[in-house]
């Protein structure tokens, strides 16, 4: 297994390299440079023209890549262009929210998506089949910018339970905690969806096999046909989607941490993105897409675990 | 340097330690995704601005809650003298004045130093505000003497605390360098300590204050961008003072809620439409004349809100030094326009093309602007970039219509330069904001700048709106009020009326119960 | 859609399945209504989606306006009626391409392995190292904001996870008896793959696809809130949604309206996609 790692590891490589070749060169074809955030937008052209050189942009493309990569090969991210504070830094003080509220949303996801996938399937057409249908799609159709701020309406303005800025940087866990629940149900609520349709799914078609027929016929107990066996099915395309997901959160959140006000990595990207901080927007592409190659490979390795037929190649 | 910047965070912790336990804080939300700079050289957006101005003091000020330059009052300097030629200017400075942190006394070196930075283009925006300086010298520890190559409407407006008249370190500008922008050191009442990004501003109280320590402890300026996520908040009582909407339902909305004050500020930002002359089928004055009588500044103003937009009197915003409150605009008259239209042989209706940014406010305002078009046929077509993009593109000459929304300082003489002289033009290399590339008042304007004679330039000043206006440079939409709201537990200190730094000043004397 | 052609093959009694609980029925009337609403809306919409009326301002729903009216005075019903037609085509045409190019790639990888796999799964895991918001973000920014690009955005971040779905669940299927005994009987690849391999693994395609193409439209309105959308004055969901947001406290229902809009071709797509999933099932219950 720990060959198995390295190995996808080392194939993370080019994948990376990729990444970050596509980023250096998309960034580079919008319009605008980053002059303007950080000058104002009535400084002189001259003044521009000095920053930039001061900043190294006017030196051709081609060397500011070869610079680029070189940096990153000895694992140093750089400085912002517009702070000109270290990358690493600012990467390190969103990371913690950004792991906890992703790992929230996806904990909500499955422990309210799979119970509620396994038990729509079996009273198909149900009340409660019905129910986990609707819910899920209603978790899909408000965009999640309006959920939040029902949300936080509802339980942050009425009922006062959650903060409406859930900034949170408090040492105190309690605090965090409360500041955390309302963004990981907003982001959580999609994963819900997910979850449930593809275990409802799987479920469905778990239990009209045939191995699930003749445990029933030999009077195994429904609890554990269903929760043993059946889902034991179901696992693999429920971490797919969950793995799959993952990925996405992290640059999905961007809009929860908006609405929260939550310091995160998807809204350190947008804001990179916007002011045009290439060198920012760089690091913090190193950062996701690291963070989605783990992502893959625990999935790839969950697979081995959830169902012993897919061998680990 | 770091170990300058490390024994400066230390003393501000040790000395904010002991107070910790009865904090007021006051917390601020700003409709805005980050910061732009606390550089005053270089602050010109609305989520800088108020923020510059409890940092900083000039060697006047404008009285807190006003916008007057009538009513400008001392601050750094506590008298001064003119030669009776108004060419000579000496400013004795107060003495023991303390720069936050520990970066010392402020010396008659700091003013010179911080006077000769806004002058250079290199390192400030407001460079041409003070091409009229020939001199600035320390004649000694606590005095300045400034000598102009030729009278000014105002000096006294180039040194007050706004804009390039703010007094920085010259000490913590040359240590920190580029790091300055972001870690601005002044005199005012607070001081700045902590920055994240896309989250907050932190601020806290600069005990040394020359007025006195301050009665707020610490300051939490919050970057919320989201409109909803912002009045949730201040309706929760997690912020007390909040950037509003410029929206009238809005204003409504919390004009009923209890606890809370709307305030909404002068002076205006103009809204305006800068017309590119040299581009087809603009580049026909009877194109753009058809444009300026499609537009329905009463209705713009009823789509804005009657509490939160005025009805524009000229190119140059109300009540600056030199606005001609009774310009000749073109009157809204459709079937004028579009008698216009077919006069110019384009009676099928006429394409124009608008780079426009997606940022909300602006955007609205320009979807009125194509409907009203629409009715004298005239197809606005918005390409809508995002923010930077419009910036980079407005300046590379891409745009037809170019939607502007400003507020310079108060003297006509800004506006008129950065917007409509032939020296300002874009892609020009002292390009400023001219996307018109209007040039039919450059006479005027240069002459006003150095006329002596405060009646004969105002009919400079007049004639130059009159000509841009009849050469449709531009047309004006709207002024938009800044608007905010804060709780009554609030106390500003002092009388808000005006906010010439585009929010409220908070003070020595503001309180929080 | 492409599920079409293996269902009539895969079980004569699909249909009757299918509408087994009436869900399929439901389905198919709701998108058929939807689509016609979006077709005639010339017809069908009260208003000019675009005309202006400052009197009107944010107005509460009324019997004039049944959805109530927007910022700018204009009938949000209207506006949801017209905006069916650009959502519906953009939610569409970028699912599909996303189902048709994600799947048949994802099964190829699957089934052949090795270094097709292995150069498959590399560009899938390139494309899918960008969270796929900010690849729309940066998409869209580079190539400007209009229909064809947004769409073109919102189908490249769902071909990669189409092909990894379809992937996944063509490597499960590999390992079963029956694909084995299909090799034995000499079955050519292309024959296994789309006959044996893709109507087994079409459920979790179409539950998939159903509930992208909401994505689709909600990315839209997703990446018009942080970024860019279609220009005004044209009407889209996403675009009302996102306009309403502005106004949330002041008028919540510009926003809940077209939200619910897109909850109802919701429904109506997933009672389709579990219809159609019953009929490809071959193993669905009697």
């Amino acid at each position: 297994m720990l060959l198995f790692v390295a190995k996808r590891l080392l194939l993370a490589i080019p994948t990376l390299w990729a990444v970050l070749t596509l980023v250096f060169v998309l960034v580079r074809v919008v319009p605008g440079d980053p002059t303007i955030v950080i000058l104002g937008d009535q400084a002189s052209p001259a003044a521009r023209a000095a920053l930039r050189e001061r900043l190294g942009l006017d030196r051709p493309l081609i060397v500011q890549y070869g610079e680029f990569m070189g940096q990153i090969v000895q694992g140093d991210l750089g400085r912002s262009l517009v702070t000109n504070r270290p990358i690493t830094t600012d990467v390190w003080a969103v990371l913690p929210f950004t792991i906890e509220l992703t790992l929230a949303a996806l904990f909500i996801g499955v422990a309210v998506g799979v119970p509620l996938g396994v038990a729509a399937a079996q009273r198909r057409d149900g009340f409660v089949d019905w129910f986990a249908r609707l819910f899920s799609l209603a978790g899909l159709s408000f965009p999640a910018f309006v959920s939040g701020i029902l949300l936080l309406i509802a339980f942050a303005v009425q009922l006062r339970w959650f903060p409406v800025i859930s900034t949170a940087n408090a040492a105190d866990p309690l605090d965090r905690i409360r500041a955390l629940v309302l963004p990981a149900v907003n982001l959580g609520l999609i994963m819900v969806a997910y979850v449930t349709r593809v275990t409802r799914s799987g479920m469905l078609k778990a239990l009209g096999e045939d191995y699930i027929r003749t445990a029933r016929a030999k009077g195994m107990p429904h609890a554990t046909v269903v929760w043993r066996h059946a889902l034991r099915n179901v696992l693999v395309p429920i971490v797919t989607v969950v793995g799959l997901y993952l990925g996405v959160l992290i640059g999905n959140a961007v809009v929860t941490e908006i609405v929260f006000n939550r310091p995160g990595l998807g809204k350190l990207i947008v804001t990179a993105l916007n002011q045009r901080d290439y060198a920012l927007l760089q690091g913090l592409m190193v950062v996701s897409a690291f963070a989605i190659v783990v992502a893959n490979i625990l999935t790839d390795l969950t697979y081995g675990l959830v169902d012993p037929r897919v061998k680990t190649q | 340097m770091t170990r300058h910047l490390a024994a400066f965070t230390a003393a501000l912790f040790l000395s904010a330690a002991p107070a910790a336990l009865a904090q007021t804080t006051l917390n601020v939300g700003m409709a805005a995704a980050d910061v732009g700079q606390l550089d005053p050289h270089r602050a010109t957006t609305t989520q800088d601005k108020p923020v510059v101005a409890w940092i900083f003091n000039g060697l006047v000020r404008f009285a807190p809650g006003s916008a007057s330059l009538e009513g400008l009052e001392p601050d750094l300097a506590e008298k001064w003298e003119s030669s009776p030629d108004k060419l000579t200017w000496t400013f004795t400075l107060r003495k023991g004045v303390k720069f936050h942190g520990n970066w010392g006394e402020l010396t008659a070196d700091d003013v010179v130093f911080s006077l000769r930075r806004a002058g250079d283009s290199k390192s400030s925006s407001f460079a041409a505000d003070y091409a009229a300086f020939e001199s600035i010298e320390a004649v000694d520890a606590s005095t300045v003497r400034i000598k102009l190559k030729q009278a000014i409407p105002s000096l006294l407006g180039l040194v007050t605390n706004y804009h390039g008249g703010n007094i920085v370190s010259r000490k913590a500008v040359e240590a920190l360098g580029a790091d300055f922008r972001l870690k601005p050191v002044g005199t005012g009442p607070f001081s700045f300590t902590e920055y994240k990004p896309n989250e907050s501003i932190t601020l806290a109280a600069h005990k040394g204050y020359f007025r006195g320590a301050p009665k707020i402890d610490r300051i939490v300026y919050r970057f919320i961008p989201a409109d909803s996520a912002r009045d949730l908040a201040f309706t929760s009582g997690e912020l007390d003072l909040i950037y509003g909407r410029q929206d009238q339902k809005w204003a409504e909305r919390f004009k009923k809620e209890p606890g809370v004050v709307v305030d909404v500020l002068r002076p205006s930002e103009l809204s305006v439409i800068h017309l590119n002359t040299t581009m087809k089928p603009l580049d026909d004055k009877r194109v753009r004349q058809a444009i300026a009588h499609a537009i329905n500044r009463p209705q713009m103003v009823a789509f804005k809100g009657e509490l939160t937009a005025d009805l524009p009197s000229s190119v140059v915003p109300n009540g600056y030094l030199g606005t001609d409150d009774k310009a000749p605009l073109l009157a809204y008259d459709v079937a004028k326009a579009k008698a216009l239209l077919k006069e110019a042989g384009l009676e099928g209706g006429v394409t124009v093309k608008s780079v426009q940014t997606s940022l909300p406010t602006m955007l609205n305002s320009m979807q009125i602007v194509q409907s009203q078009l629409k009715q004298a046929g005239v197809d606005l077509q918005l390409e809508v970039v995002d923010h930077q993009t419009f910036h980079a593109n407005i300046r590379k000459n891409l745009s037809g219509v170019t939607y502007y929304s400003a507020a310079r300082f108060p003297i006509a003489d800004v506006y008129l330069t950065q917007f409509f002289h032939s020296s300002s033009i874009v892609q020009t290399p002292t390009a400023v904001t001219n996307f018109s590339h209007c040039k039919v008042a450059d006479a005027e304007i240069t002459a006003a700048r150095s006329e002596p004679d405060p009646v004969k330039q105002k009919a400079l000043w007049k004639t130059a709106q009159t000509k841009i206006i009849e050469e449709v440079c531009a047309v004006p939409l709207f002024e938009q009020l800044q608007v905010w709201a804060h709780k009554t537990n609030l106390d500003f200190g002092y009388k808000l009326t005006d906010a010439i730094h585009l929010g409220p000043v908070i003070t020595e004397l503001t309180t929080k119960k | 859609m492409s599920a079409a052609a293996p269902v009539s093959l895969a079980a004569p009694s699909a249909w009757s399945r299918a509408t087994r609980s009436g869900g399929l029925i439901i389905g198919l009337v709701l998108v058929v209504a939807l689509v016609a609403v979006a077709a005639l809306a010339p017809w069908v919409a009260p208003y000019d989606p675009d005309a202006q009326d400052v009197v009107n301002r944010l107005g509460d729903p009324s019997a004039a306006h049944w959805f109530g009216t927007d910022e700018f005075g204009r009938d949000v019903l209207s506006r949801v009626i017209w905006g069916a037609r650009i959502s519906l085509f953009v939610g569409f045409v970028a699912t599909m391409a996303g189902v048709v190019i994600g799947t048949v790639i994802g099964i190829v990888s699957g089934y052949y392995g090795g270094w097709i796999d292995r150069v498959i799964t590399a560009c899938t895991d390139v494309l899918l190292s960008f969270p796929q918001l900010i690849m729309g973000l940066i998409l869209v920014a580079v190539l400007g904001p209009n229909l064809q690009n947004l769409i073109l955005a919102i189908a490249v971040t769902a071909v990669p996870a189409f092909v990894r779905v379809a992937r996944g669940s063509t490597l499960a299927m590999k390992e079963r008896d029956f694909v084995d005994a299909c090799r034995a009987l000499g079955y050519g690849d292309l024959r296994i793959m789309f006959l044996h391999v893709l109507p087994n693994i079409l459920d979790e395609v179409v539950v998939m696809a159903s509930l992208w193409l909401a994505t689709a439209i909600r990315t839209e309105s997703t990446l018009a809130f942080i970024g860019l959308g279609v220009p005004p004055p044209t009407a889209t969901w996403g675009g009302i949604v996102r306009e309403g947001f502005d106004n949330l406290l002041d008028a919540p229902w510009m926003s809940v309206f077209p939200s619910l809009a897109i909850l109802a071709v919701m429904i109506a797509l997933n009672l389709i996609g579990d219809g159609l999933r019953d009929a490809t099932d071959p193993r669905a219950p009697q």
